[in-house]
């Protein structure tokens, strides 16, 4: 019995895991020490790397929207949101974990920083085009 | 003797294995200067653990990759009960007096359930473009919608934008439910339990654990070459695993 070879990235048999998946499997699941020891527990800081997006809401939309608006419209250059679409296009070439990895490595490095010039660089946007009116 | 009020080390836990493991050859633990990983046991039972500095965070990349690849590379030989990321306890006395004496019994039941027996994780996303495509497809909605945005002026076209993403962001998870529907049903005959995971991103087409006989691995393996080959060019499929089974175990209730 094979395993067929495909396109997805599955040739062969199953992936590495990558930073994400990591992140994925034993930061949500498994035993909870708590259930099971209270007196002896050490209560240590944990580096939270947060990989997952939230996946609805006003932000997503209008990314969807973006994507859909420059299917076959490769000259459009819509202003507002590059990050969003930088990000999107790391996510896309996920079949290969190293570019995961390195997506989710940098996200992570910058995450404090990342996340308040983000919403910065969205607030002015949307005041930039208040004045238009 | 002297015992200082401050700690300096900790005992980081890994996981819950039976008492006869030996220890996967490149073992290496966690933190900033890595412990020697060590097994502590208790009857049939042990505990995979290592010495942590507790003046620093734990968290890194490298730190998240050795939990899971030292439980990995100890699942391919013995059953292995995972600890989420981030257990530790004063002292290797602690783990055998406060973990494994008293659970001691639940977690033997635990790892015979989980004998010859390993996980598998199933990664889907769906390539943009190509879904974005079947969507204005099926959705005339969205087409439409689509058109009249290009024609407005970018203001006063964000309700509609809004509204077009909506839909489309529907419109996915409808595929989602329908493409996860499809694999779980596929894996069924082949699988003994399967977890259906929350969605990590906005294009995730499936995101799946199963629980696999280790005499069915090359079947899986089979079911999902074929889920990878039939959605080419509109789904990245990823296969995971084998893996310990960190979606199939549940912690007792916290009864206090």
């Amino acid at each position: 019995m094979t395993v067929q070879p495909a396109t997805g990235g599955m040739a062969g048999g199953p992936s590495p895991s990558g930073l994400a998946d990591v992140i994925d499997t034993i930061l949500d699941k498994g035993l909870v020490i708590d259930a099971y020891v209270r007196v002896s527990l050490i209560g240590i800081e944990i580096l939270t790397i947060d990989a997952r997006i939230v996946i609805a809401g006003v932000d997503t939309y209008l990314r969807f929207a973006e994507a859909v608006n420059r299917l076959d419209l490769s000259e459009t250059k819509e202003p507002g949101l590059p990050e969003m679409v930088q990000s999107t296009k790391q996510g896309k070439v996920g079949g290969k974990s190293k570019d995961v990895v390195q997506g989710v490595l940098e996200a992570a490095g910058e995450k404090l920083h990342g996340f308040t010039d983000r919403t910065d660089e969205r607030q002015e946007t949307r005041r930039r085009r208040g004045k238009e009116h | 003797m002297s015992v200082g009020t401050e700690r300096s080390l900790g005992v980081y836990v890994y996981g819950v294995v039976p008492g006869d493991v030996e220890l996967p050859e490149d073992a290496s633990g966690v933190g900033a200067k890595p412990g020697e990983v060590e097994i502590v046991r208790h009857g049939e039972i042990a505990a995979l653990t290592s010495e942590v500095p507790l003046d620093r965070p734990l968290g890194t990349p490298d730190d998240l990759y050795r939990h899971q690849s030292l439980l990995d590379a100890t699942v391919a030989e013995v059953p292995v009960l995972p600890l989420r990321f981030g257990a530790v306890l004063t002292s290797t006395e602690a783990v055998v007096d406060e973990l494994l004496a008293p659970h001691g019994e639940e977690f033997l039941a635990g790892l015979k359930e989980l004998e010859g027996r390993v996980q598998y994780v199933v990664k889907g996303r769906y390539v943009e473009q190509a879904v974005l495509r079947e969507v204005l497809e099926e959705v005339p909605e969205a087409a439409r919608l689509r058109e009249e945005i290009r024609d407005m002026d970018e203001d006063l076209a964000r309700d509609v934008r809004i509204r077009l993403g909506e839909l489309v962001g529907n419109a996915i998870a409808a595929k989602r439910e329908a493409d996860t529907r499809a694999l779980l049903e596929a894996v069924a005959p082949v699988s003994l339990l399967r977890n259906v995971r929350e969605p990590s991103h906005e294009l995730d087409a499936v995101h799946l654990a199963f629980l696999v006989a280790r005499d069915r691995q090359a079947d899986l393996e089979q079911v999902a070459g074929e889920f990878a080959d039939r959605w080419a060019g509109r789904v990245e499929f990823r296969l995971l695993g084998p893996m310990a089974a960190y979606d199939f175990i549940v912690s007792r209730k916290d009864g206090g």
